[in-house]
């Protein structure tokens, strides 16, 4: 299970970017839409019938248009028209009532196919998840209680809903290949659901604009089967008996999808919204040292030294000490409540292994 | 009308001085700056607005080149997220919105209908002045250090940026006073200055369309103005109006945002809708295909455009019975718009059409805004809506409308009236030439943007997933392609006023009043006041000698 989070090894080692290792989806045969993986069809069915109206009308408009320059185009700077009608009822009445039935069933079609995606199925109300969008990161809790970050794994061929919560501003939750997408609107429950029906790992993108890392914020849908599932892959933190390696990939795992978009993780990163983690620690022998380090602590600047404890308050209540220097001294930071301990300490494996000697 | 005569010039006896006009009646900084023609005033909105396009466009162009890369070329996340912002502020607020009804509205439509002046020409000077507050405030912004809300301002991100939001509000909310105040003056102008003869359905389209829009402007834009001073109050003293942490509504902000946005599409597009009308019809010399209908669906458009702003927040989480309705009138207003493209190639078809540089624009218009419109049909299908909602699609779809066809539309009324404006022509040749470039970059730019939305792209992304670059890379080549073309057109226009090439009195031969007063117009438009005895759009009536000869 571990390999599986680990996911891609051939992977450049030190990228930060969340989606790296998920494959670009399949796209269907008229080469617009990404391949579907949920049942809500009437979304492709309906995008092709008013597509195919709209190529329609469009070689209709523009060919008569193109014909009539040509055919009609002026020779002689004093050329009259071949015609001087002002009007045609009869084609007039036509052309209104044509289009209006054709977009009234577009309307209807559109409007069935909504309640279809909107009425939430019994079985998908027993298959509740979480989701918590918060700047800029998705949480998810699974209907055992149990939780994840930054990917989230449904069964294959089972209703899903996802209850969507915000801590901050407005996010929005959008599964292209599942055809879903809803606004996350602070302060109120909104719910999506969809049968995913291809095994597979999806794109989830935050659809609403929400400030700095908004294009950052993405989560990876893994759909999987019963006997997958049933093995929680999500809950397979490694132990502190576990390899070291693979605390420190797990840890990276999580830093990737939850702390990059604000902390530089990678010698290459350009990221500088939060201190750096270059230069937490420095190794000496086969021990890490915490550096020193300015902090804000109740408006007093003191000095510390970094240790876990500090590393498990900052990502606890990250306001209680902010870093002196500008310009992280302003804070800013959301508290991550929703990372456990044994999570905590492969980050901060992660970290130390960051250390320069 | 008021009974004043106006001061006569009197023909003067050398046949070598120039006959006075508008342009040369006056001179110095004051006689500008404190003018109340409205042709002058137009022409300040001309360049202050030309000036906000191509501030707008050089951001446009920076957010292109930064998407080259799937990591981002150029900048960092929020510098990408302010650049894009200003680009999407200063198009709407400073240049789409007032440019049209400000700058041609402003020459034009007062001449059409046979006056000699707006209704209230102060009120028309203050409408700029606020333009310019309006415009330096959006400039200040950008020097306290930007702003990064997106130009939707959405709550309550924009209540917890640390950025130079109430700035832009507050320019925003004085820009909604030009704006009301133009429409206002335009009401009064049509209602009250009609020339005799002048009945309303002898008025060209141009003055119906500007007329629909002006209704609009003042009945939708105090909404925005309450909205963004809203969010002033909130951000500054704390009040919970949008902000859920203090007891607001998030979706509230939505909804008071788009009940003003949603009409200004309409403000936006009933004046170039009214351009390409006059302009389709004069080109083909043929009247207007089913003019009752088309001034009827103006009307139209202007009415139902009040109730479908709900379609901006399908996935807001509105409730079942709000989707239905507005889903339904979403497609109910592409019926008056439908109608209106079919009387535009209605009107080409047998008509005696002159492939000249305006009208080439306006063929770029006819194509684009078909494109533009359909793809609106799309995006009103409320399920197809819930994939494709704030992904590129929607960036495509309204760049056709926003771009496509309203800035086409003005840039084709621009080298419509040009000649009268000036009584200058520019290079046809190059003004033809630019005409093929801007069509396909637009196309290239944009088309595109259709594919990978609907692959699932989201918008308003510094950085994205790498399977989008081939679409993302085709996009910023058009865009540079797009950008030469402007570049020429700027070019040859402004080398048109150095070279002073005469043109003619009636340089394309249309029939309404903006093309029976001088080239260019004396101060008070019409040197006798005019009669209008014909219907509107008869070009039985074309005295073919005013084409041939130079303007005075």
């Amino acid at each position: 299970m571990i390999n599986y989070l680990i996911q891609n090894p051939q992977q450049q080692p030190e990228s930060d970017i969340p989606w790296d290792g998920v494959p670009a989806p399949e796209i269907d045969g008229f080469g617009q839409l990404p391949v579907q993986a949920a049942t809500f069809d009437h979304v492709d069915g309906l995008f092709y019938f008013t597509y195919a109206v709209c190529i329609f009308f469009f070689v209709l408009i523009t060919g008569v248009l193109l014909y009539s320059v040509v055919a009609h185009r002026r020779k002689t700077w004093d050329q009259k028209p071949l015609s001087n009608v002002t009007h045609n009822t009869p084609l007039e009445v036509v052309w209104t009532l044509i289009p209006l039935i054709i977009v009234m069933i577009m309307f209807a079609w559109g409007f069935k196919g909504s309640l279809d995606m909107t009425t939430v199925p019994h079985e998908a109300q027993r298959n509740t998840y979480k989701a918590t969008a918060k700047q800029w990161s998705w949480g998810f809790t699974y209907p055992d209680g149990t939780s994840s970050l930054g990917e989230v794994w449904v069964e294959e061929n089972k209703p899903v809903q996802f209850l969507l919560e915000s801590t901050d501003v407005l996010h929005a939750f959008y599964i292209p290949s599942m055809r879903v997408k809803r606004d996350i609107v602070p302060g109120r429950y909104q719910s999506v659901w969809f049968k995913p029906i291809t095994k597979g790992t999806y794109h989830l993108f935050c659809a609403e604009y929400c400030g700095k890392d908004h294009s950052r914020m993405y989560a990876k849908v893994h759909v999987v089967d019963a006997a997958t599932m049933a093995d929680q892959p999500w809950n397979q933190v490694p132990a502190s008996d576990d390899p070291i390696e693979d605390r420190v990939a797990y840890g990276k795992q999580i830093a990737k999808t939850l702390c990059a978009s604000c902390h530089k993780i990678t010698p290459t990163s350009t990221v500088n919204t939060g201190p750096s983690w270059l230069d937490l620690f420095t190794k000496e022998g086969d021990n890490y040292v915490g550096r020193p380090r300015e902090v804000i602590e109740g408006g007093e600047t003191k000095t510390i030294t970094i240790d876990d404890a500090y590393i498990i308050e900052s990502i606890k209540s990250p306001a209680a000490k902010i870093v002196a220097e500008e310009p992280y001294n302003k804070g800013g930071m959301s508290n991550f409540d929703n990372l456990d301990d044994p999570r905590i300490a492969c980050l901060i494996d992660f970290m130390k292994s960051l250390a320069g000697n | 009308m008021t009974t004043n005569t106006p001061a006569v010039d009197v023909q003067t006896t050398q046949p070598a001085a120039p006959r006075e006009n508008y342009l040369n009646c006056s001179s110095g900084f004051k006689s500008w700056a404190l003018t109340l023609d409205h042709k002058r005033i137009g022409l300040m909105y001309l360049v202050g607005t030309g000036l906000a396009f191509l501030a707008g466009g050089v951001f446009a162009l920076l957010v292109r080149l930064h998407l080259w890369e799937p990591e981002g070329l150029l900048f960092e996340n929020t510098a990408y997220n302010q650049i894009f912002t200003l680009h999407g502020a200063f198009m709407v607020f400073l240049f789409v919105i007032p440019a049209i009804p400000g700058s041609i509205g402003n020459v034009v439509m007062p001449i059409m209908v046979g006056a000699k002046d707006v209704a209230l020409p102060k009120l028309n000077l203050l409408s700029f002045y606020l333009w310019l507050i309006g415009a330096i405030l959006a400039a200040a912004a950008i020097v306290m250090g930007g702003f990064d809300t997106g130009w939707t301002f959405y709550a309550p991100y924009s209540l917890y940026t640390d950025q130079a939001v109430v700035t832009i509000g507050l320019a925003v909310f004085i820009l909604g006073f030009s704006s009301i105040f133009t429409g206002l003056n335009f009401i009064v102008t049509v209602h009250k200055l009609r020339a005799p003869g002048m009945t309303w359905f002898r008025m060209p389209l141009f003055v119906w369309a500007i007329y629909a829009t002006a209704v609009l402007q003042v009945l939708a834009t105090p909404v925005l103005g309450i909205t963004v001073l809203l969010v002033a109050f909130e951000r500054l003293y704390n009040i919970g109006i949008f902000d859920p942490r203090l007891g607001g509504d998030p979706v509230l902000f939505e909804h008071f945002f788009w009940f003003y946005s949603h009409p200004a599409v309409y403000i936006m597009v009933l004046p170039a809708f009214g351009i390409i009308s006059e302009l389709v019809t004069v080109h083909s010399r043929k009247p207007l295909f089913g003019y009752k209908l088309i001034a009827f669906s103006s009307i139209a458009i202007a009415i139902i455009s009040f109730l479908v702003w709900g379609h901006h927040m399908f996935t807001s989480g509105q409730s079942t019975y709000a989707m239905f309705a507005f889903s339904f009138l979403t497609f109910f207003v592409a019926i008056p718009t439908a109608i209106k493209e079919f009387s535009w190639v209605a009107t080409v078809w047998k008509g005696s059409v002159a492939l000249n540089s305006p009208m080439l624009y306006t063929l770029a218009f006819l194509v684009i805004f078909a494109i533009g419109g359909l793809t609106g049909v799309i995006l009103g299908a409320l399920n197809v809506d819930l994939h494709l909602h704030d992904t590129y699609f929607v960036v495509a779809h309204f760049h056709y409308v926003m771009m496509g066809s309203i800035a086409l539309a003005f840039i084709a009324g621009l080298h419509h009236w040009w000649p009268k404006m000036f009584g200058v022509m520019y290079n046809e040749v190059q003004a033809k030439i630019a005409c093929a470039i801007i069509f396909v970059g637009f196309n290239l730019t944009f088309l595109p943007q259709f594919i990978m939305g609907s692959r699932g792209m989201p918008r308003r992304y510094a950085t994205y997933v790498p399977e989008y670059a081939p679409y993302h890379q085709a996009s910023t080549i058009g865009a540079m392609i797009l950008a030469s073309g402007v570049a020429l057109m700027v070019f040859y226009l402004i080398a048109s006023l150095l070279i002073r090439k005469k043109a003619k009195e009636n340089q394309w031969g249309g029939v309404t009043l903006d093309w029976q007063c001088p080239t260019p117009p004396p101060h008070l438009n019409f040197d006798d006041e005019p009669k209008v005895v014909h219907e509107v759009y008869d070009y039985s009536t074309l005295d073919y000698d005013s084409m041939q000869r130079d303007c005075s």
